[in-house]
């Protein structure tokens, strides 16, 4: 029978390193396929190949790809040996399957330490598996509602997947009360992370995601605020407040289009100045969440610190394409909070710009976009003149050009495309840069399709 | 002219999009040169409703909704009876279409008492409707309305109601009877939330006409270009044949 059982995983392994292959062979990526090939022969494989590898879970709503971008960095940095599902392929079966082609055909694994980014709904199934050593919280938005439902719903989630993990520390986010909440419902060590100060000069209108008490329903009051719901906020009749952090960004000397400088304060007193090489007030979360997994690893901090100004930024989120010239940066947006993030980012910048908004409707960019009302595009008109032409496409485009109509942009001024090469062909017959925004497989597409014209890394790649 | 809005609770019942309904009344009233002024009530203010001509209700989530059933039962309930009543119009989606009549079972039984307004009453079951659906309104010309639904309350009209539409793809109020929404005096009920109206302008003008027509006696909407909100329309209704 032990006999049987090793057969067993040596079988699921090798079937799912051979449906890997195969699909490269064919020019093609994806982690789905091989994985549920493998958890088809042995359902508990993940387990098993799992077992003495020093695991990091990073989960929630926005962030999780960068966050995992900057944690890789630092492992680098550290002279840690790891690997990190890297083609954001965050399903129990895609983790699996990254467990799998890191280790060899008895299941063990070729690196010391894993880093794992996991979807918010599958974390519960991924922890059942993983023993983790640490759990990054980046925050609980209002997302995709017929995936996710309401955010309440996403926070149980996170919790009953935190249960499966007793050995974890956590590392929460001490300015949303959504997630510094999972604190109070989980017995597990905490690192709370933070940001002392206000994020942007001006911020969007926004809805905000949890106006009322976790604990008593009463309406919050706050201090400040960063954005979303995030910030300094305190319940006024039950008490509940923002935990002060052991990892805060104390300062932010600078934050423009490229970049941001940050002085991160530690518990112990001791501060740390940062560079952050990727623009925009929700990577300066990202940045500290990965400063706070840096300390409960036991990894030095000026040296996590200066990991973040080196980093490369996952696909789509907020990279850069030169192409004949032009300047196209890509910008994934998947729900109002991340969205309503970009405009700030946007809105802040100073050089002309056209924007382009590529909506699908799969199931993994959200089959519903009614999300697309509450982002506050009525803000990029403050940009005036320097947005010189806005841009729709994908599987829904008629609706995106709709909400900027209703928004308040000329008719005149936004363009629709039905295709990948229509718009990009546009983007690059004007004389300014384009910001693109594209959903999840709309993003996709597009790199796809610029991989293949320009020949850029694939995704897998 | 001027039409006021009175939007019920923006700050609580704010589900996916439901302000895009808001946004899409006033701007096709600024742009046929009708003032037109949105106010937000919420938990604690007092509501009048002579101070409005058409109110919103959206949806909310489970954990808001129960903020909002002591406030409605101190007052708010009998005002907003009373004006639907009163030929005021209203247009209430998913959660605040459920409000408005008279309780909600959820699954495992318990009740929980609404406003009454409406001869109706939800119950709720474990399997959610979700998707694109699309209905058809006898009452309106035989315009089909396109829309997303994501409920898991089952709605049931009594005699008192009719509903607003039949269902040709989707759910609908409860899956079975092929009903969708609300009609009663002037109020407009459905369960298509989030980019309702944008996308189905016929509607929007249909709502806003009942509402001019209760304030002003009359009310000539003069045509808009609306190609852009009509493709999205026809898109939508092509991939639900």
């Amino acid at each position: 029978m032990r006999l049987m059982s090793k057969l067993r995983v040596m079988a699921a392994i090798f079937a799912c390193k051979a449906a890997r292959l195969g699909l490269r062979l064919l020019g093609r990526g994806g982690t789905d396929f091989p994985g549920r090939v493998a958890l088809k022969l042995c359902p508990d494989l993940l387990g098993i190949l799992a077992k003495n590898v020093t695991t990091i879970l990073v989960t929630g709503t926005n962030g999780k790809t960068t966050t995992s971008r900057m944690i890789e960095q630092a492992l680098v940095d550290s002279g840690i040996s790891y690997f990190a599902n890297k083609s954001g392929a965050n399903l129990l079966t895609g983790v699996t399957a990254e467990f799998c082609m890191h280790s060899n055909l008895f299941g063990r694994c070729r690196h010391d330490y894993a880093l794992i980014e996991s979807d918010e709904a599958a974390f519960k199934a991924i922890s059942t598996y993983v023993d983790a050593k640490a759990i990054v919280v980046t925050n609980v938005f209002r997302d995709q509602l017929d995936r996710y439902g309401e955010v309440t719903h996403t926070l149980e989630n996170i919790q009953i997947g935190i249960s499966h993990s007793p050995n974890a520390t956590l590392c929460l986010n001490a300015d949303d009360s959504l997630c510094a909440s999972l604190a109070e419902s989980c017995p597990n060590p905490v690192c709370f992370y933070g940001v002392n100060v206000s994020v942007y000069a001006t911020r969007v209108q926004e809805v905000s995601d949890a106006p009322y008490c976790i604990r008593c329903k009463h309406e919050y009051v706050y201090d400040y605020v960063t954005y979303g719901h995030l910030g300094g906020y305190r319940c006024p009749n039950c008490g509940y407040s923002r935990p002060k952090p052991q990892v805060a960004v104390s300062a932010i000397a600078r934050s423009d289009a490229d970049s941001s400088e940050l002085t991160f304060r530690f518990e112990s007193g001791e501060t740390y100045d940062a560079l952050v090489n990727l623009p925009g007030g929700y990577n300066i979360y990202n940045a500290c969440s990965c400063m706070a997994v840096g300390s409960v690893l036991g990894l030095d901090p000026a040296t996590v610190a200066g990991s973040l100004g080196r980093f490369e930024c996952g696909f789509g989120r907020m990279e850069q394409f030169e192409i004949e010239g032009h300047k196209l940066r890509m910008i994934l947006i998947k729900n109002p909070a991340g969205c309503n993030q970009v405009l700030n980012f946007l809105v802040g910048t100073s050089s002309p710009v056209v924007f382009a908004a590529c909506l699908n409707d799969g199931a993994q960019d959200g089959t519903d976009v009614s999300w697309i009302w509450d982002v506050d595009f009525e803000r990029i008109l403050d940009m005036g003149d320097r947005l010189t032409g806005v841009y729709v496409s994908g599987r829904r485009a008629d609706d995106m050009a709709v909400r900027f109509k209703y928004a308040g942009v000329p008719v005149e001024k936004i363009r629709v495309f039905r295709d990948n090469a229509s718009l990009i062909d546009a983007c690059l017959k004007q004389p300014e840069p384009v910001c693109i925004m594209p959903t999840y497989t709309a993003m996709l597409s597009l790199r796809g399709y610029l991989s293949k014209t320009y020949g850029f890394k694939q995704f897998w790649e | 002219m001027e039409l006021r809005i009175c939007h019920l609770y923006p700050d609580v019942l704010n589900l996916y999009g439901d302000r895009g309904n808001v946004m899409c009344l006033k701007n096709r009233l600024n742009w046929r040169g009708i003032d037109c002024t949105v106010t937000g009530v919420s938990v604690g203010q007092s509501l009048n409703a002579d101070d409005y001509d058409l109110f919103f209700i959206g949806g909310g989530q489970d954990f808001e909704q129960e903020v909002l059933l002591d406030d409605l039962a101190g007052g708010k309930a009998a005002e907003i009876r009373a004006a639907v009543e009163d030929g005021k119009t209203f247009l209430a989606i998913c959660g605040g279409y459920q409000m408005l009549g008279a309780y909600y079972k959820t699954w495992d039984g318990q009740q929980c008492d609404f406003i009454g307004a409406l001869d109706l009453y939800t119950e709720g079951e474990q399997e959610r409707l979700i998707g694109n659906f699309m209905f058809q309104c006898p009452d309106i010309g035989g315009l089909t309305v396109v829309g997303f639904e994501n409920h898991s309350g089952r709605t049931y009209l009594g005699s008192g109601v009719r509903p607003l539409g039949t269902v040709l793809s989707g759910g609908g109020n409860n899956g079975r009877d092929r009903t969708e929404g609300a009609r009663y005096l002037n109020v407009f009920a459905s369960y298509s939330h989030g980019c309702l109206l944008p996308k189905n302008p016929v509607l929007a003008d249909k709502i806003l006409a009942t509402a001019l027509e209760r304030s002003y006696g009359e009310a000539e909407l003069a045509p808009l270009d609306d190609r852009l909100e009509q493709a999205a329309h026809d898109a939508m209704e092509r991939r639900l044949r």
